[in-house]
């Protein structure tokens, strides 16, 4: 059994192919999906795609909140962007976390620090994203 | 000295009235044949015709990089179709499901209305037609509306275009001045999205409108005002009066060759609603689903109007550009038939001189 996963993006279809499990972060927490899974529709949070290719090779992918709706088979996640882990250069997401870090403590006023939390938190799932490895089987 | 005033005038307004609308060029022709008087040096016409040549090729090629542009533009709307096709078909199955529950979002919250916030979408250049001041006259008439209601509002401009203009007239409160450069990207209609997001939801504003050319055909576009929030639940587009269209039957614009010439189609598509199976569960609760999705529709609602309205501003620009050529070729037809006809005249003078000269020696 095989699943159909379309990630689509205002842009361009980020994703359109066949995987045999993903593991998605919703609102309420990461979900694993499988072949069969019950249909359900759910929000996205702003996290890690993990995506299990045919041949048991792992990707990474990461969104930027979104939704998604899961039947027949079929997933559809909608999200303003979406990136996929191997366009993400390491090293520049290790540097973004540091200046993130850096922001936040120098951080004043209320905006200022909401602003800043939400930039070291993407920071963060962004270097999560590359670093990643994935389980053995 | 008078002659050279003359000319740049009259060029000028030549270019001007093929600039404007169509009623106008009709009028057009009264500079053709022996309307035009011309009273120059040959040297002066000579430079009059070159300087008109060159206008007509910097025209010329201006209306060829707009056609090229309208095709991106395109590119871009088709390649978003995917996208806003699923969106518009989840929503609806949502709807569907939720339609019997009570829901209470931060969206849809129609509350009693004292301001209004006023999404202006203009070009970022001129020299294309009445594109940009049909925009801003109906923003006026707008704002004249508001103002009689008794409401407050405020402008949130997004364009080079209209912030020269809103800054001219700093009597009309601005909130912010955006710019779009080049074929607008998610990120533009977030900017947009944020700003009027976080208005709406602090309760400065309590309805917020939006503003822009609906792209008709290639050389029409209506600028029309839409009701941005507070969002109707069930996903539909509505404007100032309260008409709701539903949202499933959407249009797209197709730019295609026929017969060699451009030509626009406008397709409608019926998106296919599939009945909606009743065993799907809400991982979340409904309302925080919908808060998830609406945003997306919102943000997407945002990049089409700016898509659209950049082709309106190509389009305009493209038939602009291709009725100043044309007048551009006609002034210099009309300049170089006085060119030759003086020239003309001035052999012929010459001639008459060396035989009344000859006569008279002869004599």
């Amino acid at each position: 059994m095989k699943l159909n996963l379309y990630v689509l993006t205002p842009k361009r279809i980020i994703w359109d192919c066949e995987v045999k499990e993903i593991i998605l972060s919703t609102n309420s927490g990461q979900i694993g999906v499988l072949p069969n899974h019950a249909p359900i529709n759910t929000a996205v949070d702003m996290g890690p795609l993990r995506i299990r290719l045919l041949d048991d090779q792992w990707l990474t992918a990461v969104l930027w909140s979104g939704f998604a709706r899961i039947v027949n088979n079929e997933i559809i996640i909608l999200g303003n962007d979406a990136e996929l882990g191997s366009d993400i250069d390491p090293e520049e997401a290790q540097q973004a976390l540091e200046i993130a870090e850096a922001n936040l403590s120098r951080a004043e006023g209320t905006k200022e620090l909401v602003e800043a939390k939400l930039a070291l938190r993407r920071a963060r799932i962004r270097v999560e994203a590359v670093n990643w490895i994935p389980p053995s089987n | 000295m008078s002659c050279s005033h003359l000319s740049t005038a009259w060029s000028s307004s030549a270019l001007a009235s093929s600039a404007s609308s169509t009623r106008r060029r009709s009028s057009a022709p009264r500079s053709g044949g022996s309307g035009l008087v011309v009273r120059c040096s040959l040297r002066e016409l000579r430079s009059r015709i070159d300087s008109v040549r060159n206008t007509q090729k910097i025209t010329e090629a201006m209306k060829l990089v707009a056609a090229a542009k309208v095709r991106r533009a395109q590119e871009a709307v088709v390649s978003s179709r995917p996208f806003s096709e699923a969106l518009v078909e989840v929503l609806y199955n949502m709807n569907q499901e939720i339609q019997t529950e009570d829901i209470d979002l931060p969206l849809t919250r129609t509350r009693p209305v004292k301001k209004v916030a006023l999404v202006v979408l203009t070009g970022e250049r001129g020299l294309c037609g009445s594109f940009n001041n049909n925009v801003l006259k109906k923003a006026d008439t707008r704002i004249d509306e508001l103002k009689q209601l008794g409401l407050e509002y405020t402008v949130i401009s997004v364009g080079k275009k209209g912030n020269a203009y809103f800054q001219r007239r700093p009597y009309i409160p601005l909130e912010r001045e955006l710019e779009v450069s080049g074929v607008p990207t998610v990120k533009d209609s977030q900017a947009i999205c944020d700003l009027v997001y976080s208005l709406f939801v602090s309760e400065a504003v309590d309805k917020v409108e939006l503003l822009y050319s609906k792209f008709v055909s290639l050389v029409r576009s209506d600028p029309i005002i839409q009701t941005l929030l507070p969002m109707s639940p069930k996903g539909e587009i509505c404007d100032v009066n309260g008409v709701c269209v539903d949202a499933t039957e959407d249009e797209l614009f197709r730019l295609t060759t026929k017969e060699g010439k451009l030509t626009v189609e406008r397709e409608k598509v019926k998106i296919e609603t599939q009945p909606f199976s009743p065993v799907v569960q809400f991982e979340q609760d409904p309302v925080q689903i919908l808060d998830a999705l609406l945003p997306l529709y919102l943000n997407s609602q945002i990049l089409r109007a700016l898509q659209e309205s950049l082709a309106s501003e190509l389009a305009a620009r493209m038939s602009a550009m291709s009725s100043a050529t044309d007048n551009a070729i006609e002034l210099r037809k009309n300049l170089s038939i006085a060119y030759n006809r003086q020239r003309q005249a001035k052999i012929t003078g010459e001639i008459l001189e060396i035989v009344a000269g000859a006569d008279a020696l002869a004599g």
